[in-house]
């Protein structure tokens, strides 16, 4: 499906597509169908040339068939907030990719198909993100997406023809009354925070943290779009889900606690530690949590700056492990150097159990942008649930590269990455991914010339004046570099440049100019600076050390609390997954049936109703032992189907009790009782329980039993059909019939009305009619008179015959009967073979038949047609072959024996 | 058709996606009717107590994650019907069972008497590691007991069963009940007595789909061609 041109459409004059896909949305296990666009503002507008957002848009149907069908959900401007990761957890979903889209605090989960459209849009958007980072200046406001923001009210932009129907449209299509977008978003509202953060203004955006956080997605299942039924496909990633709700609840199962932070800075002119740091580490009473202890110029040997080994290192490391606060003990956590810049990080022994997922990371900026003279060293770490990241950078020095500093600051920003090996599936992470940062370092920043005299002023203490020129400061100020970082004021004198081992400024031939180069800032909400000061009493450099204490909020977990609410979380998943179960609902779980009659069939309907979310495959299903799902009267139509969630299914469920099955049921090894398995695949079973009466009939008794009739069946007690049809009875007639008195009537009937009729055994009878027979030879024939013509006479006779439990030529003789087709006296001798009652029954037929053929000029019978259709009701297969001689020709050739078998019988004797 | 096709596939990968749990443990729940089989189930996969919960009539199917020594479990309850016409169905559903939850109400004496039918139908049905874990309902109504603590101990001594009361209503010992036995299942497979080849170990080391069941191990039996 083409949806370029759709959302093109739905785009302001001027603004590009450059990119669009289709993907699925994951709100907890519910995916919903987005399409995503990723759009630029056109190159023409030089203001705002090049920047680029993200549209997502709600679609009323899918697939897309016109830009109707797209409504704005979200807009997400291309920022320096804006984070697009793919997650490699989950990689093993082999055939779609999750996308992780996140904002501020708006963070999307798609699904996207794993194909070359979804590589190229999130190219497209990694593109786009590292030019926002590259860019220089101030943020750009975005102000021309505010149309699209806009067109979540009622009131249109008038150029956008293509929008403003649209919105009404789908509130129409939902029977919404409400007046805006929101509306079409119902659960949006409710599930996803749509605040738009202002990437210029990071105190509206700390404010806003709360409000959003609470309007952050919920485990709340979006059931609109799951009863719409338009694809609510559940999603294999739970463990993403996991981590991504335990996330979004942090606030819940944190406290913040306190913790002192001391952050130092010193550039130590390649000089070796003569004297004790005391005075820059232990100055405070009370020992801080973390030490974060920079250094620059540790080594100027080229021995460092070539191989990057220097025995400073140990030297220096020593110096501050013997300076630091000695009311307790420290752990190193990370060291980390970079030819002379070092960057030590300790922490309280007793915290050190909370310290995880440490990472070092070293970029270069010096000479080919790579060599370590210049550049940064950092170590991140998770103390309890806060990332916090220690950035030591030395950057271009004299006054007049101001410029470059500023360009190894973005180059610091854009390569420093660290790599977490412990967890592998998270991605990688940069310095701005951190929730706390602290830099620090001799930035090298510089005070531009101006009007005072810089060194009396410095020496002065009336720094206020001369911050005003100061570098950093100013490039700062003008959004250039440490955006959304603070710096505390500044009420030390400039830490350089001053004659080694004294206070006195530079009094060489360069006699460079007294700078603020050594500073410390931090990035993060929680954090409050209690000081920031040099330390001007060590002077064995040309730079002064500098520090700064911080009190830093950091978020200790309540594991009680983080117990409880993980287990909340499982257990929604777990609540969530069982509800994904495929649930029915039955309009009954007892199918009672009328009294059922022997051929004559009976049909129950049972409604399946799909009540679920998810789409049901159900099937009836066999029970222990058995052979089949229901008894062999039943008929189950159909026995298996799918049911989309919300739609019902009928099945029907025809009893019919024929020749094959009312033996059982008149002997009563059978009863007219069955419990069925009805399955939903993937998840329960339901029993239904079908019972009814059979009403007993003389169809289906066999001969041996019915000769001991003397009155009626119907009249004959239950209890005494079953002993007569028992092996051995203990209830014989003393006067049992020659043959069934049924049979008798039946033949009877057509001796006396049928003898000349055409067509007789060939013209089908009416069922209705067959019935009658049937119940009048039950309850007893009045006056030897059967209701109904004489076809239907004849059909009941042979389906009398059929239903015979035991063939007249009982199934023990019939593969004898079989092989003696050939010869006539051979077929003799397998009835002589029969006992006393089959063979009267074959006799008495045999002397009838042979009577209907001397009527042959009336009733135009003849020998084959009778012999053939007599044929395959006397001899009948055991149903253990039936199944076996399943070959057409085969039965064919059956047939003709039985056929043969019969002919001798008419023909000769 | 193929559209059918595409949404059961995408249903088979939710229910044998790569979740990370190590291990598929089949549960029975079984006892008489009305002792509170589903409420139990409920109680544990939704922490809720159903009022009014209707009678199973089939066997309802819930399913949970837990963990045991670290390791993620994924629980397939079968919660059977407990009407007596149904007995004989039901004793399908006890193959490949690793864990058998009887339940007794402790109200009602007459259920705590039918638990050596029910026990017979266990050990007959399952296999012999087959952990049996006997369960008092209804401990909440301590004021209508019928069927004493220590008796009840005392049979499960006997039988060698695990043995808690619980209430399905207040949710009193519901997680343990499911939990212990867990436990011990978990145990049988570390020190080697429940062989996970068996076919009836009722444990899978790899998440399969849970619900497709056969009662019979014949194939079914395509009635449609049955013609009459």
């Amino acid at each position: 499906m083409e949806l370029t041109p759709h959302v093109q459409e739905k785009l302001h004059a001027g603004h590009k597509l450059t990119a669009v896909v289709e993907a699925g949305l994951v709100q907890d296990f519910i995916k919903n169908t987005r399409v995503v666009a990723l759009i630029e503002v056109a190159s023409t507008n030089v203001k705002q040339g090049g920047e680029q957002a993200l549209l997502i848009f709600l679609t009323a149907r899918v697939p897309v068939h016109s830009a109707i069908d797209l409504s704005i959900e979200q807009v997400l401007p291309v920022d320096t907030n804006l984070k697009c990761e793919i997650d490699t957890s989950s990689l093993d979903v082999d055939t779609d990719v999750l996308v992780n889209i996140t904002s501020g605090k708006v963070r999307l989960l798609f699904e996207m198909p794993f194909s070359q459209r979804t590589n190229a849009f999130v190219s497209e958007i990694l593109r786009a993100a590292e030019v926002v980072s590259k860019r220089r200046g101030p943020p750009p406001e975005f102000a021309w997406l505010q149309p699209y923001q806009k067109s979540s009210t009622p009131s249109q932009d008038p150029a956008s023809p293509g929008s403003a129907p649209t919105t009404a449209e789908t509130l129409d299509g939902l029977g919404g009354d409400a007046v805006s977008l929101g509306d079409v978003s119902v659960d949006i509202s409710q599930n996803l925070p749509s605040t738009y953060p202002d990437p210029a203004n990071c105190n509206t955006e700390n404010s806003s943290v709360h409000t959003e956080n609470e309007r952050s997605p919920d485990l709340g299942v979006n059931r609109h779009s799951i009863a719409t039924g338009l694809s609510p496909t559940p999603i294999a990633a739970r463990e993403s889900h996991i981590r991504y709700q335990m996330a979004m609840r942090e606030d819940a199962y944190t406290d913040i606690q306190e913790f002192t932070v001391f952050v130092g800075t010193w550039n130590v002119n390649g000089r070796s530690p003569t004297v004790g740091l005391a005075e820059w580490l232990a100055v405070d009473a009370e020992p801080p949590d973390v030490y974060a202890i920079g250094f620059q110029e540790l080594d100027l040997n080229t021995e460092a700056f070539l191989f990057n080994n220097s025995p400073k290192e140990q030297e220096w490391l020593n110096a501050v492990l013997n300076g630091i606060h000695p009311k307790t003990k420290y752990r190193k956590v990370r060291l980390v150097r970079l030819v002379g810049m070092m960057l030590i990080v300790l922490v309280q022994e007793k915290h050190l159990a909370y310290v995880r997922n440490c990472a070092i990371d070293t970029v270069g900026t010096g000479i080919m942008n790579k060599m370590g003279n210049k550049g940064a060293v950092s170590v991140r770490l998770d103390l309890h649930n806060t990332s916090i990241c220690f950035v030591n950078a030395h950057l271009a020095a004299h006054q007049e590269e101001l410029e470059r500093r500023n360009e190894d600051h973005d180059c610091i920003f854009q390569r420093t990455c660290f790599h977490l090996n412990i967890t592998s599936n998270s991605p990688p992470k940069t310095i701005k991914d951190h929730e706390h940062i602290y830099f620090l370092g001799d930035m090298n920043y510089r005070i531009n010339p101006c009007d005072m005299n810089i060194r009396e002023v410095a020496s002065s203490g009336e720094f206020k004046l001369l911050l005003q020129h100061e570098q950093l400061s100013q490039q700062k100020n003008a959004k250039r570099i440490f955006h959304k970082f603070k710096e505390g004021n500044i009420l030390f004198k400039p830490t350089f440049k001053y004659d080694v081992d004294s206070d006195e400024w530079d009094s060489s031939e360069k006699a460079r100019q007294p700078a603020w180069c050594d500073r410390i800032l931090w990035y993060g909400d929680s954090i409050t600076q209690l000081e920031y000061r040099s330390h001007p009493q060590l002077q064995i450099s040309d730079h002064k050390p500098v520090s700064a204490i911080f009190m830093a909020g950091i978020k200790v977990v309540d594991t009680r609390r983080y117990r409880r609410i993980y287990e909340e979380v499982m257990k929604k998943l777990d609540k969530l997954e069982n509800e994904f179960l495929p649930q029915v609902t039955i309009d009954t779980t007892e199918i009672i049936l009328e009294p059922v009659k022997f051929y004559q069939s009976q049909t129950k309907y049972l409604t399946i109703a799909n009540t679920g979310q998810v789409p049901v495959q159900f099937e009836f299903i066999k029970k222990l032992n058995d052979v089949s799902y229901c008894k062999p009267w039943l008929t189950i139509r159909p026995y298996s189907n799918f049911i989309t969630p919300g739609e019902k299914c009928d099945v029907s469920l025809e009893v019919l009790v024929d020749k094959q099955t009312a033996a059982q049921l008149n002997s009563g090894v059978d009863q007219l009782y069955d419990i069925l398995v009805l399955h939903l695949e993937g998840g329960k079973d339901l029993f239904i329980t079908i019972t009814g009466d059979y009403e007993r009939s003389c169809f289906g008794s066999s001969i041996n039993a019915l000769v001991h009739m003397n009155k009626p069946f119907r009249d004959v007690p239950v209890a005494k059909l079953i002993d007569l049809e028992s092996k051995q009875p203990k209830e014989l007639s003393e006067m049992p019939y020659a043959v069934p008195k049924e049979l008798w009537y039946l033949v009877d009937h057509l001796h006396s009305h049928g003898l000349q009729v055409k067509g007789l055994f060939t013209h089908p009878g009416l069922q209705k009619e067959i019935f009658e027979i049937r119940t009048c030879l039950d309850e007893g024939v009045e006056h030897q008179v059967l209701p109904g013509s004489v076809h239907s006479v004849a059909e009941a006779l042979l389906l009398f015959i059929e239903a015979l439990p035991e063939p007249v030529i009982p199934y023990s003789l019939y593969q004898a009967a079989l092989d003696a087709t050939p010869n006539f006296s051979l077929c003799k001798e397998v009835i002589n073979k029969l006992l006393d009652y089959h063979r009267n029954v074959f006799e008495y037929l045999m002397a009838f038949l042979k009577e209907l053929l001397n009527h042959t000029e009336d009733n135009n019978l003849d020998a084959n047609t009778l012999a053939h259709v007599f044929g395959s009701v006397l001899i009948r297969e055991p149903s253990a072959m039936a199944g076996s001689s399943d070959r057409r020709n085969q039965n064919q050739a059956i047939e003709r024996k039985k056929q043969t078998f019969v002919h001798h019988f008419l023909m000769n004797d | 058709m193929r559209h059918e096709c595409r949404l059961l596939y995408f249903w088979f990968k939710m229910s044998a996606g790569p979740y990370n749990y190590s291990y598929i443990f089949k549960y029975i729940i079984i006892g008489d009717m009305g002792v509170g089989k589903s409420c139990l189930l409920h109680q544990f996969t939704e922490k809720k107590f159903m009022a009014d919960c209707p009678h199973t009539i089939g066997v309802e199917f819930g399913t949970r994650i837990i963990e045991v020594a670290g390791q993620k479990i994924k629980l397939q309850i079968w919660d059977t019907a407990g009407q007596e016409r149904f007995r004989a169905v039901t004793r399908s559903y006890y193959r490949g069972a690793a864990g058998a939850l009887m339940v007794y109400d402790i109200t009602r004496r007459s259920t705590y008497n039918h638990l050596s039918s029910w026990l017979t139908d266990a050990r007959n049905l399952t296999n012999p590691n087959t952990v049996i874990f006997l369960i008092g309902n209804k401990a909440d109504l301590d004021a209508q007991r019928d069927v004493t603590y220590d008796e009840a101990k005392q049979f499960a001594e006997e039988n060698g069963l695990m043995f808690v009361e619980a209430s399905a209503k207040t949710g009193e010992n519901v997680e343990e009940a499911f939990l212990e036995t867990a436990k011990k299942i978990y145990q049988n497979i570390q020190d080697g007595s429940l062989d996970l080849n068996a076919a009836e170990s009722g444990v899978q080391h790899k998440p399969t789909q849970p619900g497709r069941t056969n009662l019979s191990n014949d194939s079914q039996t395509n009635r449609d061609n049955c013609s009459c």
